[in-house]
């Protein structure tokens, strides 16, 4: 693992979001004020959330497909709790996240344990617990939260929207656990050669066990913001994140073979990505076209990560 | 396990039948009926104030040229695509209006809360909707009406303070008199009939099951109702329950009610198969493309729904309307072009009129 070779697709990333925030600038006035970033901020936190705990899925080379349904779970759940159950909505919110993290942790227990591939158990957990949501709620919506609720969702603190401050911390909290602990150089080891992680004494299976249970824990945190911000909950919730959130990760750099990729660039690989749906609506390209452009991009992101590899190799 | 657990459902059922005096034919609710009359004498709109939400600091855009984006559920299907085009007619024809469509690919309500939030930043005048959950879309349909922006909304409602009008494409007791009348004309007025639905507890089947029994008691009271079984929304359980319902009753059966669009082309297929096409009658709630090759072969008269054109249209219609400032709260109708003069109901709801009945003459102008 080199420093520099890192460096330089986060700085390839870094150069194109800031080329890219100038183009659409100069395509809508609307664009770059500070109230637009801001609010774009607040739709990009569900997924970056979940993203920064899919960078250390993915360097470690599997992959979390049951993120989106996790949240829809959780947000099921929280709405349940409080309204069929009758508990004080903190206490639901508190029970429902315990068991959005609790689902995570049964994919890590599926993984570890069984040596199941990571695909294949969460590709099952997905419809597992898409599937519960749906059953627990019976396909009804929970509505009616008290006003204070929604504060997490659509809440300011100084101006900024209250999940941008929690993104905020999550980033760094998580840029220091995997670019500075013991723990992130395990997560990178695992990744890069799980065999000779295993036999250089890493605790492969608690590492990742971890790592999914966080990845669940995450997923549960997106769906209490989600709530609050739409105000109500409903099973299909969250349906089609994991892709949004793979999308960032990997634009970001992280490889999807596992050993390679940093938080820094996964916020950059975000932070493209909601710029160029939010900026080319606002200079008039239609969805379908937006869909369109971002997938160009991140074909020309994995073309340059693969010249990096022949480099590399070569 | 699984017929215990519908012997616990039809028994429950039956307790709640009793005690709460529920709809005549199984599978309505307990709701209040509110038949129509039985020749086309529109119903008194019962006098309710206006509910809707009121934009802050409306610029006056009276007969000015204004921008306008319309986010339905989701596009590319032909159902939204041909509401899309009722609006673009509806745009042309009054000349001052610049309009578009714009959504997610999928049914979500995250995506198309971020379209509308876009649409917002970038400064449009009036936003269409078709919301695909009344309470998620709200708050960022309060944002728009709290940066001056009128909002419309058509075919899936939000809550009532989060839009200021609504284009109601049908009321339940509208589309029970079409779906009654127009199998009491098939049958000749007299003989037993049989439901198809979802499941008992389906809201909107249960309502409209609820007030064909009471239309049908009111105005056609030789229809002698037979039994209503459920079949999901499954194409394969329809079918083998329309089939059963036929062999089971033989000729006293002369129409089959199909309360869903996979209920009615299943049933239609069945009555096909069992080479009773003329002597059982199909009516039903459907898509036209679906029945398309039973109304074709004659053995399907009438499909009933509503014109989603003419929905798109309205809609369009009265979002001109409202940003003119010729529709304000409290009016009792609207002038929709071609369409006439629309009924307001329910306090801030527009009527689109009777729900379209598609049938052999018409139905090849629809492609959804």
């Amino acid at each position: 693992m080199t420093a520099a070779r890192l460096l330089r697709h986060e700085t390839i990333l870094a150069v194109l979001t800031i080329i890219a925030l100038a183009v659409l600038a100069s395509m809508s006035d609307k664009f770059f004020t500070p109230e637009n970033l801001l609010n774009q901020g607040r739709l990009m936190a569900e997924v970056g959330l979940v993203a920064l705990a899919m960078t250390f899925v993915i360097v470690t080379g599997g992959i979390d497909l049951s993120v989106g349904s996790i949240l829809g779970l959780t947000a099921i759940l929280l709405g349940v709790f409080w309204k069929n159950l009758g508990l004080p909505l903190p206490a639901a919110i508190l029970l429902a996240v315990i068991c959005g993290t609790f689902a995570g942790w049964i994919n890590g227990f599926i993984i570890t344990r069984f040596n199941v591939p990571p695909l294949i158990a969460t590709l099952a957990t997905l419809a597992l617990y898409r599937g519960l949501a749906e059953g627990i709620s019976e396909a009804r919506s929970v509505r009616g939260y008290p006003e204070w609720f929604f504060f997490f969702g659509q809440g300011e603190i100084l101006g900024v929207p209250f999940q941008l401050w929690l993104l905020g911390i999550a980033v760094v909290i998580s840029g220091v656990i995997l670019g500075l602990t013991p723990f992130g150089r395990a997560t990178y080891a695992i990744g890069a050669n799980e065999t000779a992680a295993r036999f250089s004494g890493i605790r492969v299976n608690s590492t990742k066990l971890w790592i999914y249970t966080a990845a669940g824990f995450c997923s549960a945190l997106a769906a209490v913001i989600f709530v609050s911000r739409v105000t109500t909950t409903r099973s299909d919730m969250g349906t089609g994140l994991e892709l949004d959130v793979i999308t960032g990760v990997v634009l970001g750099g992280t490889s999807i073979f596992g050993g390679r990729g940093t938080i820094i660039g996964t916020v950059l690989g975000l932070v493209l990505i909601q710029a160029l749906k939010n900026g080319l609506a606002l200079s008039g390209v239609k969805g379908d076209g937006t869909i369109v452009v971002i997938g160009l991009v991140l074909i020309g992101a994995i073309l340059v990560g693969a010249l990096f590899d022949r480099n590399r190799g070569g | 396990m699984k017929k215990l657990t519908l012997a616990a459902i039809v028994g429950f059922g039956l307790m709640s039948g009793s005690a709460l005096a529920a709809s005549a034919w199984t599978g309505g609710d307990d709701q209040p009926t509110n038949p129509l009359s039985c020749d086309a004498t529109p119903a008194a709109a019962a006098a309710k104030p206006y509910d809707g939400g009121v934009p802050t600091n409306a610029p006056d855009r009276n007969g000015k040229k204004i921008t306008v984006v319309d986010v339905p559920k989701l596009i590319g299907i032909g159902y939204f695509n041909a509401t899309s085009k009722g609006i673009a007619d509806a745009a042309a024809e009054l000349g001052n209006v610049d309009a578009k469509t714009d959504g997610p690919t999928k049914a979500n309500i995250d995506e198309q809360i971020t379209f509308i939030d876009n649409y917002i930043t970038s400064g449009v005048d009036g936003i269409l909707f078709a919301a695909n959950d009344p309470v998620a879309i709200a708050p960022v349909l309060k944002k728009a009406l709290e940066k001056g922006i009128n909002v419309v909304g058509y075919d899936a409602n939000s809550t009532p303070d989060a839009r200021q009008w609504f284009v109601n494409q049908a009321e339940f007791n509208g589309i029970a008199k079409s779906l009654v009348d127009s199998m009491a004309a098939e049958v000749g007025g007299e003989g037993g009939v049989a439901i198809v639905t979802s499941t008992f507890t389906t809201p909107n089947q249960a309502r409209w099951i609820a007030e064909m029994a009471a239309y049908a008691e009111k105005c056609h009271p030789k229809l002698k109702w037979l039994e209503t079984v459920e079949a999901q929304e499954d194409n394969n359980l329809s079918f083998n329950q329309a089939t059963t319902l036929i062999n089971k009753y033989g000729d006293d059966l002369k129409g089959i009610f199909g309360m869903t669009s996979v209920a009615t082309p299943a049933s239609a297929e069945a009555v096909t198969q069992a080479n009773k096409c003329g002597s059982i009658a199909v009516v039903g709630l459907a898509t036209p493309n679906a029945m398309k090759p039973y109304v074709e072969k004659g053995c399907v008269k009438s499909v009933v729904l509503w014109n989603p054109v003419d929905l798109g249209y309205a809609a369009m219609m009265v979002l001109r309307s409202v940003a003119d400032g010729t529709l304000q709260p409290g009016a009792t109708s609207v002038k929709a072009g071609k369409l006439g003069d629309l009924q307001v109901i329910n306090g801030s709801e527009i009527l689109l009129g009777a729900p379209y009945v598609f049938n052999k003459d018409n139905i090849g102008q629809f492609d959804f």
